[in-house]
């Protein structure tokens, strides 16, 4: 049985996934990126190998993906992040049915991207000068208000009145206004909420300039955020599909098309 | 104490040229080295950049060096009166660092680079008088700016719609008073000879370029794309003659080339056309990281390349009076800068390249602060889609930072067109 | 075959066409002299009031013809104004409009002329726009005098000197006798006062055609009939002038060399038939166009003469540069 690996070394985390020949998944797994991603990426995997009980030498395969892509010289080819979340969302999401727009928060940069009817990338929008609208916004937010991150969700939804605006356009100038709302007396479900639709407007914004299509699919880490959702699904007015892993998409992505440029390239 | 002592701290001269050498020679050598082996005529031109701008070696010493912002002005007139046309537009980040402090920080980096190194006033060929068409705002105010430094600028008036009459005898005019400027400034007469001889010259130069043009219309294109930038960037400062002779040799090697079948690109590389913001040396960012993704770029429609030689005078009768009006239309009217109020022409000239060079998509890359090309985006995207090809919007700036931002965006491009022409 | 199309396409235009015309021009003026007869239904001013004429201008019979009574021109008695008219077209038909810039001998005698003027280094003039917006409806004025004079007589209107009234006034008449010697139409006519006034606007539009063919290239056919006529029946010929739009970067060189200063030329990027109404088919523009394939004029929708880059460089002196080179 062959293995194909996908790597998705991104500014925050690194993912990778592992698919059969079958393009089944094996498994998966997520790890920080530091400093020193690249001896943490090897790691990663050699820890994720172990687990799943293969060996290396199974490993057919490599595609590396993310900013780290091409520091990764062991792969055996790397393509855009962008290729990669297309061609993974559209596999995960096959129950769900055709997927035409892809919304990706990441740790440091938010994307949008649009497919045609064959599942390929006609156009896409990147945010990646600036924090605002990205996890990192979403951590420093919580950290202000001095709670977990994974209780972002739970105090969305218990978050009283109409969602209060934030308005700064600078992430690390927002702090100060959150700061400024709490010395107000407002909650911090309230804030939460606000902090939410603020991203969820910013992203939409980004959307729009690819085009919002039927089929929406939301990945990346943020997308574990249940709230975060509820403020994109009600400021886009639809439904929208979320994997059961939002953060491994990409590099699932990467792995599937290791699959085909392998047949390819061994087709006799 | 010791060690700040012995320090010695540059003069800002020095470091001005130490850093643009820095930034000449990694572009140099990258395309030396960085793709596959190139045209053996190509080391005429590597060699004359490192000339220029890591040796600073003046090419004009004895002659009167006419600085010229823009491609409105007709260099043919510049030669006819036994001046050198020297093209001011600068693409160091070294000079946009210096041009910052007289501009605002948002304005166009071209303008802001050519700001920078007038007012540095370190240069090898120092142009002895320069003309300035009104073209867009930055560039018209700029045009006063550098008259503050204390050169002899001269605004030239140029239209900002092309259609009507009024703009034909608006420039027609105006060229006729720059000619006559130009004329007593020189001490020379225009005459049927000299104006004949030097639109006989430009118009070869110009052939030339078409014929090299003709070559990436192959299936297995004999040129990089970024080598053709070095080629078009080196007529505008170049010796004339030596640069009609290295194109002359280009062309003989291209078509063997051509007939050896030997590609510059990859075997399934996107065939990309580039327009937008010129890409001046250098500053070849963009069409580098575009060429290191496994695309080739086979043909441009900017103004540091394409632009300059895609049209040629045609003169009914030979008198100088008619010559003049002959090149002040042909200037006006064939031009494709975006600072006119309709575009249509833009437009055309994009797909016809598309067509007729077999692209597979187009960049469109503007430069942050630049207006018109900013403002073009939209309509150029619409047609692109009407006519169904791809194009990347891309913005951008001299900094050398987003290295990594950038190339994704440029990656993610090439792969869809990679899988758009694997699905055909 | 692609030998033959370049050496075409490459031709130094206007040496073919100086040397055709003297061609058409000897036929046409001097036939007579080799018993050359080529009818009467000739689609160029080849003037019959010249005795050697070796083929007549259609107008001259036309007129003549057109001169009944409305019952009798319209009936079976006047097949032969048919049969004449028929025959015009079907001379026309072959070349369209290029009778006018390469056979007409009123046409070469003015590029003569502009030849002199060129020799003697003096520039030509233009229209402004203004100018030629007004002035390009007299050619349609003319015509409807071509026409509606003989029938004005034929009805009784007018009197009987007004049946060739255009041929008085056109400059035709009293230039082209002059060739084979014959000055009897420099007179002013004083039998009455229709014909005084009549073959005085004759001597004065003379006048005006020397004059301002000298300063205006092809000034005369801006105004002529015969070119208003032609325009009429030029969809159905065989010689077209296309251009496809695509190629065209509006650089405005066929404008520049345009005789007849016609602006769609360049501006029109949609049309496929750039044929106007003031088109002289000279080709200059085709000549001047330094794109492949952009002007062309085609035969039955086969190109018979295309711009190329070659050519246009060939023509403009750009094959190879001359001049001194610098050190």
């Amino acid at each position: 049985m062959k293995y194909f690996t996908g790597i998705d070394i991104g500014s925050t985390a690194i993912k990778i996934t592992i698919i059969d020949e079958n393009k089944e998944l094996l498994g998966h797994k997520i790890s920080a990126s530091g400093s020193m991603f690249y001896k943490y990426a090897h790691q990663t995997l050699d820890d994720l190998i172990k687990e799943l009980n293969i060996s290396k030498d199974d490993i057919a395969y490599t595609v590396a993906t993310g900013y780290g892509r091409k520091l990764f010289k062991e792969a055996d080819e790397n393509i855009s992040e962008i290729t990669a979340n297309a061609i993974g969302a559209v596999a995960a999401a096959k129950e769900f049915g055709e997927i035409k727009t892809i919304i990706n928060i990441g740790g440091q940069d938010s994307k949008a991207i649009s497919l045609d009817d064959m599942g390929n990338v006609v156009n896409f929008a990147m945010n990646d000068r600036c924090a605002a609208g990205t996890g990192k916004f979403l951590d420093a937010c919580a950290m202000n208000l001095e709670i977990g991150v994974e209780e972002l969700a739970d105090r969305h939804f218990s978050s009283k009145g109409t969602p209060l605006s934030i308005n700064s356009t600078c992430a690390v100038f927002a702090e100060s206004e959150i700061i400024g709302l709490l010395g107000n007396n407002h909650s911090v479900e309230d804030i939460v909420c606000g902090v939410h639709y603020s991203i969820a407007k910013r992203v939409i914004k980004l959307v729009k300039r690819v085009g919002i299509k039927e089929g929406i699919y939301f990945d990346g880490g943020p997308a574990l955020n249940a709230g975060l959702v509820n403020a994109i699904e009600n400021e886009l007015g639809k439904k929208i599909f979320i994997p059961k892993y939002p953060q491994v998409t990409t590099s699932y992505g990467a792995a599937i098309l290791g699959v085909d440029s392998y047949s390819y390239q061994n087709r006799e | 104490m010791n060690k700040l002592d012995s320090h010695t701290i540059e003069t800002a001269k020095e470091k001005q040229n130490r850093h643009k050498a820095m930034e000449a020679i990694k572009v140099l050598n990258t395309l030396k080295e960085g793709f596959k082996e190139p045209p053996k005529a190509m080391d005429y031109f590597y060699n004359l950049f490192e000339d220029v701008y890591c040796k600073a070696k003046p090419l004009h010493k004895d002659k009167v060096k006419v600085g010229t912002m823009c491609i409105q002005i007709p260099s043919e007139i510049i030669y006819a009166l036994g001046g050198v046309p020297i093209r001011l537009c600068n693409g160091f980040y070294t000079d946009d660092e210096i041009g910052s402090e007289f501009l605002p920080q948002k304005a166009c980096p071209l303008v802001k680079a050519s700001v920078g190194h007038l007012a540095s006033k370190n240069l090898i060929d120092k142009p002895d008088m320069i003309y300035s068409p009104t073209t867009c705002d930055q560039k018209t105010k700029a045009g006063t700016l550098i008259k503050s430094f204390g050169y002899d600028v001269v605004d030239v008036d140029f239209p900002r719609t092309k259609e009507s009459e009024i703009s034909r005898e608006f420039f027609r005019r105006s060229i006729r008073e720059f000619s006559a400027d130009l004329s007593l400034k020189m001490g020379k007469r225009l005459s049927k000879k000299n104006l004949k001889a030097s639109i006989s010259k430009i118009g070869y130069a110009q052939s030339l370029y078409h014929r090299l043009s003709d070559f990436r219309k192959n299936k297995t294109v004999p040129i990089l794309g970024n080598d053709m930038f070095l080629v078009t960037n080196a007529f505008f400062f170049d010796k004339i003659d030596n640069w009609i002779d290295a194109c002359e040799k280009l062309v003989d090697e291209l078509e063997q080339r051509v007939k050896d079948d030997i590609h510059a690109g990859g075997k399934i590389s996107p065939r990309i056309v580039y327009t937008g913001s010129p890409p001046i040396f250098p500053n070849y960012k963009i069409p580098l990281i575009i060429e290191d993704s496994d695309a080739i770029i086979v043909a441009d429609e900017t103004c540091s390349s394409n632009r300059m030689f895609n049209d040629r005078v045609a003169v009914d009768e030979w008198f100088v009076n008619d010559m003049i009006d002959s090149l002040a239309d042909k200037y006006l009217k064939a031009c494709t800068c975006p600072i006119f109020s309709k575009n249509d022409d833009r437009i055309r000239r994009i797909i016809e390249l598309v067509r007729s060079h077999n692209a597979d998509g187009v960049i469109y890359q503007a430069f942050a602060g630049c207006t018109v090309y900013e403002l073009e985006q939209r309509s150029v995207l619409e047609a692109m889609e009407r006519e169904g090809i791809s194009i990347l919007y891309i913005e951008s700036d001299y900094s050398p930072s987003q290295q990594g931002q950038l190339s994704t965006r440029v990656e993610a491009f090439v792969e869809s067109l990679k899988i758009k022409n694997r699905n055909k | 075959m692609k030998k033959i199309r370049d050496f075409i396409n490459k031709a130094d235009i206007k040496r073919f066409r100086f040397w055709l015309q003297i061609f058409f021009f000897v036929i046409f003026i001097y036939g007579g002299y080799f018993a050359i007869n080529l009818g009467t239904s000739i689609p160029v001013f080849s003037c019959g009031f010249d005795q050697e004429v070796g083929g007549m201008c259609y107008f001259l019979p036309l007129q003549h013809q057109l001169a009944r009574p409305l019952d009798v021109l319209f009936s079976v008695a006047s097949i032969s104004v048919l049969i004449g008219f028929v025959t015009f077209l079907l001379w026309f038909i072959v070349f369209n409009k290029a009778w006018c810039g390469y056979a007409c001998p009123l046409g070469t005698m003015q590029d003569w002329l502009t030849g002199l003027r060129k020799r003697l280094g003096i520039r030509y003039s233009t229209y402004t726009q203004p100018q030629f917006n007004r002035l390009k409806k007299i050619k349609y004025i003319m015509l409807a005098l071509v026409i509606l004079s003989p029938m004005a007589v034929g009805m009784g209107l007018l009197d009987r000197e007004w049946v060739t009234a255009f041929c008085s006034i056109c400059p035709g008449r009293m230039v082209t006798p002059l060739f084979v010697g014959d000055t009897s139409q420099w007179s002013l006519d004083f039998s009455s006062k229709s014909a005084m006034i009549l073959t005085a606007l004759g001597l004065v539009f003379t006048g005006l055609f020397v004059v301002g063919s000298f300063v205006k290239k092809r000034f005369f056919c801006f105004f002529c009939p015969m070119s208003a006529m032609h325009y009429i029946f030029s969809d159905a010929a065989l010689l077209r002038l296309k251009k496809d739009g695509d190629k065209c970067t509006k650089c405005g060189d066929c404008y520049t060399v345009c005789d007849m200063q016609i602006k769609d030329i360049a501006d029109d990027v949609t049309s496929t038939n750039i044929l106007r109404d003031d088109c002289i088919l000279c080709l200059k523009c085709v000549a001047a166009c330094p794109e492949d394939d952009a002007l062309h004029v085609d035969i039955l929708n086969m190109k018979l003469f295309t711009s190329t880059k070659g050519g246009f460089e060939k023509r403009m002196g750009m094959q190879t540069y001359k001049g001194e080179r610098d050190e």
